[in-house]
């Protein structure tokens, strides 16, 4: 298996390098990297006007789709090592109970019970790992995004453990021998550093939505900014009864489900 | 007889460490004495006025500007660098890799003659990696 893997990576950068051969001598046009382009937010933000915010309806996500966590783990070039020790997610499934362990479990309707739900980071308000971080490698951005700078990430994994929702991965080897399909347009980890769900922020500069909401086929997740009034998603929360995962924990987190 | 194979031997023996030292030293003067040229840079020059800052500036100090620019556009959300003459980039390694890489061995000629290791391959694609 880890033959095959390496036997891949090996074939697509020597592809690179016989790439290389081909642009010095003019056949093939220079770089295939992501055009940049300026930003949608021209300006330095001002911290704190802008909360993004994620409804999921589990109501309309279908059990047997994970379309959204497929395509989240594509463009982020999230490593897939067919292992469960050393699992890489930023997205994923878990059961109802799991998800939701401290809600309420007697009597649950077992339509619920069954289901399984849709996790991912929270980007809480108050958010537990960047105060265990002691580089502050991963930090609150003035958007809400809890972000990571994975430079300075030492792989302590103290966010790890201050993670209640368990949002946070950690690469014990080296993630490009199990990525699989890579893209060009996004940056791999490396061997060392914990990993997790960005809520797109690399999308949101170019002013795309997150890849998950696009991905999904029901239109289940809705994304938007939580302090604007107007957005779907406060109306969304206006208009139905959602949940927070373990909001006891006083974490405030920016993710709401509808069960 | 015996005394004259121990001489031969001998001769033979002083011969072959005189060849070694003049080896040797040869070798090591020379990586004392020669300087070795910088690599020059081998991909055609870019319009100038597309640079964010000037060339020698650039040579010496782009490990800090990028240090900058991560810091600034990840933290702060301030990612447009307007540079001197007013034109203004987006503060994003592929920025710099839009031109730069044309030569695939734009890094990789100055690190190695520099023997410095930086790490950014090691998560972002290299212009070497790209097809």
């Amino acid at each position: 298996m880890m033959n095959e893997q390496r036997r891949e990576f090996i074939k697509k950068t020597a592809l690179g390098v016989f790439a290389g051969f081909g642009v010095a001598s003019g056949l093939v046009p220079a770089f295939s990297l992501e055009k940049t382009v300026l930003p949608a937010w021209d300006e330095k933000p001002v911290p704190g006007k802008i909360r993004w915010g994620m409804l999921i309806d589990m109501r309309k996500c279908k059990e047997d789709c994970q379309q959204c966590a497929a395509v989240c783990h594509h463009v982020h070039n999230v490593p897939d090592f067919r292992n469960k020790k050393d699992e890489v997610k930023w997205m994923w499934k878990n059961p109802y109970q799991n998800v939701f362990p401290t809600a309420s479990q007697q009597f649950v309707s077992k339509e619920i019970k069954d289901r399984s739900c849709l996790a991912l980071c929270n980007h809480c308000a108050e958010s537990p790992c960047t105060k265990a971080c002691p580089t502050e490698a991963t930090f609150k951005r003035w958007d809400g995004i809890v972000a990571m700078d994975y430079h300075r990430c030492i792989g302590c994994r103290f966010c790890m453990a201050a993670c209640p929702y368990g949002s946070r991965s950690f690469n014990w080897q080296d993630p490009r021998m199990a990525i699989h399909d890579p893209v060009t347009t996004y940056p791999t980890r490396e061997q060392g550093v914990v990993e997790k769900c960005n809520f797109c922020s690399d999308r949101l500069v170019k002013g795309q939505r997150p890849a998950c909401t696009e991905a999904c086929p029901e239109q289940a997740l809705t994304f938007g900014d939580l302090n604007d009034p107007a957005s779907d998603i406060r109306q969304l929360l206006e208009t139905n009864a959602t949940m927070q995962r373990k909001p006891e924990l006083g974490t405030k987190p920016s993710v709401f489900y509808i069960i | 007889m015996e005394v004259m194979m121990t001489r031969s031997k001998l001769l033979w023996m002083i011969a072959g460490s005189a060849l070694l030292l003049l080896i040797l030293f040869s070798v090591f003067r020379k990586g004392e004495a020669e300087t070795v040229p910088a690599p020059a840079p081998r991909a055609v020059a870019v319009d100038s006025t597309k640079c964010i800052a000037p060339k020698e500036f650039m040579r010496a100090n782009h490990m800090r500007v990028l240090y900058e620019w991560r810091n600034s556009s990840v933290r702060e959300g301030n990612r447009v660098h307007v540079a001197s003459n007013g034109s203004r980039f987006e503060k994003s390694l592929n920025t710099c890799l839009g031109c730069h890489s044309n030569n695939r061995m734009f890094c990789f000629n100055c690190h190695s003659y520099a023997n410095v290791k930086p790490k950014c391959w090691n998560c972002h694609l290299s212009p070497m990696e790209t097809p």
